[in-house]
């Protein structure tokens, strides 16, 4: 009974030991790096900042390449997901609720498309943007980022649309409901979580993008995460890290909006081929 | 079983006429093509074109490339020539990178499912409040930029980071692990846990507890039904969180360049450096050939497995 006893308490400080080793290990970087945008000087091997500014958010936000970058990611990244949409849903709905021919092959040729590495591709992809005159272009860096969503944006909700009970449908067009009523009061609303988790997966994929944008934007259009590049190698530390929360605020905002959906399988029943 | 689909669609009935693709299977053909001939247009193709650089085919859309570019090798036969393969497989750096890229990908995928396995069998077994906290914890870098991780990572464990900083106060000389291959196992694990959690521990939580507490009370231990109940049935997620994972991590860019040594680096860097620095686009394109390759042995096994996972349960 006490060696039960002993065992227990055992696994309960192994438990805890656990959880604390994984929170320094996640939380603790981002913890280290949110500091710094506050600490005026922070000289190693000291525990703490040798004083606190807010000199480093005003060097941010008065300096024009940063506001730029800023805006141009809060312009780009929501037309990104404006146009995976539209490009992408009705493929989806289509891969999710009709067996039409090839449709396998539709969901492995986007699969595969992903696979090839990012920033090969990027190298690849610039012989056909001089061809076409993109590079350097607004076009050219919506296109780019564009690639990233399409695999949330068509599996996510081609599995959602897919969940979608046939017979709920049924009963509701017997019941004298036109097709559009059905699709809008019980299709789509029943597949909205997966497509809310598609939205905000594509927005953080294309705010999120820097190699390519980098490559095929520079030096015109310069977005937050490709000027991260730049200003890590050319700042000190706690500009980089004004910076971070800056750019970790949509995803935080998203974070808020769709963490329900997102761990309740939404993502996860998105890439499993059906 | 292809009955069974035919029988649930209403619309099968209503369409089938002889053979012909129905009206109904053209719908959805015409509906997937938008985001099908972007990805063909904007990926296939440049794919192909830089496949066709890579093995010496300097005219047509390769032209400027191939003048711009140096040491670019002119195609001798008919099918073109092997010398940027023959000058990369020759390079005594890609075999190191290789090696680190493969070591990478290998010990950072067991660690991610590892501990995926390890928080999902636990929410999935006991569950309760610090198993909540547990994979709250994981999801979060999912919504952090892989910039900002990777350069909140570089300083956390550089050499005025936090980890030498603390332990510097109980006398303990803490090794700077950024620019090492372990500040890259570190950097990759936290990015791909968030994936691998979710795919697992939805997995894990489709599984019906009669089955669970069935096997309990014939006198399974808890590791008898994590291993002949959980995992076997939990087989297709995982198969696809280990495929996703290692895919990402292969061709990854970001975490090696903040995190990793300048030499040997991961393959995804020297690509990068290939094409821009070196100025050397054709033996760039075959490295990044050579990880679509390996990548695509990953695929192969996530598609066996998705298509294995939907024989058994009947949709196909």
């Amino acid at each position: 009974m006490n060696k039960a006893l002993k065992s227990l308490n055992l696994s309960r400080i192994g438990l805890n030991l656990f959880i604390g080793l994984l929170a320094v290990f996640i939380l603790g970087p981002l913890v280290w790096l949110g500091v710094h945008a506050f600490a005026s000087d922070w000289q190693y091997p000291n525990l703490y900042p040798s004083g606190l500014t807010m000199r480093w958010w005003s060097k941010v936000f008065l300096d024009s390449a940063f506001a730029t970058a800023i805006k141009n990611s809060l312009v780009i990244s929501p037309i990104v997901v404006l146009i995976s949409m539209f490009i992408c849903l009705p493929a989806a709905y289509a891969a999710g609720r009709m067996n039409f021919f090839g449709r396998k092959v539709f969901m492995i040729t986007l699969f595969s498309a992903n696979s090839f590495p990012k920033i090969g591709l990027f190298a690849a992809i610039a012989t056909l943007y001089y061809a076409l005159n993109l590079m350097g272009t607004f076009v050219g860096v919506v296109i780019i980022q564009l690639l990233g969503t399409i695999i949330y944006m068509t599996w996510i909700p081609a599995a959602a649309f897919a969940a979608v009970p046939k017979n709920l449908e049924e009963a509701a067009r017997d019941a004298g409901a036109s097709k559009f009523t059905v699709f809008r009061t019980i299709t789509l609303r029943l597949a909205m979580p997966g497509i809310l988790v598609a939205i905000v997966m594509s927005f953080l994929a294309s705010f999120d993008e820097a190699q390519g944008t980098y490559l095929v934007g520079a030096p015109g259009i310069f977005t937050m995460p490709t000027e991260m590049y730049s200003l890590v190698q050319n700042y000190p530390i706690q500009v980089a890290a004004v910076f971070s929360i800056l750019l970790a605020i949509p995803s935080v905002l998203l974070l808020g909006l769709a963490r329900k959906h997102i761990m309740g399988g939404q993502l996860a029943e998105g890439f499993q081929l059906k | 079983m292809i009955s069974l689909r035919s029988k649930k669609s209403k619309e099968g009935s209503l369409t089938t006429h002889g053979g012909g693709p129905s009206p109904r299977s053209l719908v959805g053909l015409a509906l997937s093509l938008p985001p099908l001939l972007i990805v063909l247009i904007f990926v296939g193709l440049p794919i192909l074109i830089g496949l066709t650089f890579s093995l010496g085919f300097t005219t047509g859309p390769n032209r400027v490339i191939a003048i711009i570019g140096q040491q670019i090798h002119k195609k001798n036969h008919w099918w073109g020539t092997l010398g940027a393969y023959n000058d990369v497989i020759h390079d005594s750096r890609f075999f190191g990178d290789l090696r680190l890229t493969i070591f990478v990908t290998v010990l950072s995928t067991t660690l991610v499912l590892l501990l995926a396995l390890a928080i999902a069998l636990y929410q999935r077994l006991i569950g309760g409040r610090k198993a909540a906290v547990l994979v709250t914890l994981s999801i979060v870098p999912l919504f952090v930029p892989v910039v900002i991780s990777a350069w909140a990572i570089h300083t956390f464990y550089g050499g005025d980071g936090f980890m030498r900083t603390f332990f510097t106060h109980f006398g303990i000389n803490f090794p700077t692990l950024t620019s090492t291959p372990s500040a890259i196992v570190i950097g990759t694990v936290w990015t791909s846990l968030p994936f691998a959690i979710l795919m697992i521990s939805s997995g894990l939580q489709a599984i019906p507890d009669a089955l669970i507490e069935s096997a309990k009370d014939c006198g399974a231990s808890v590791f008898r039904v994590i291993a002949n109940i959980l995992i076997p049935l939990a087989k297709t997620p995982i198969i696809i969180a280990a495929s996703f994972t290692s895919i990402g991590i292969l061709g990854s860019f970001t975490i090696p360049l903040f995190l990793g040594p300048n030499q040997p680096t991961m393959l995804g860097v020297e690509i990068s450096n290939f094409f821009g620095a070196y100025n050397r686009p054709q033996q760039s394109l075959v490295m990044a050939f050579i990880v679509f390759a390996i990548a695509s042995g990953i695929a192969v096994l996530y598609v066996r497995s998705n298509i294995k996972s939907a024989k058994e349960s009947g949709r196909l």
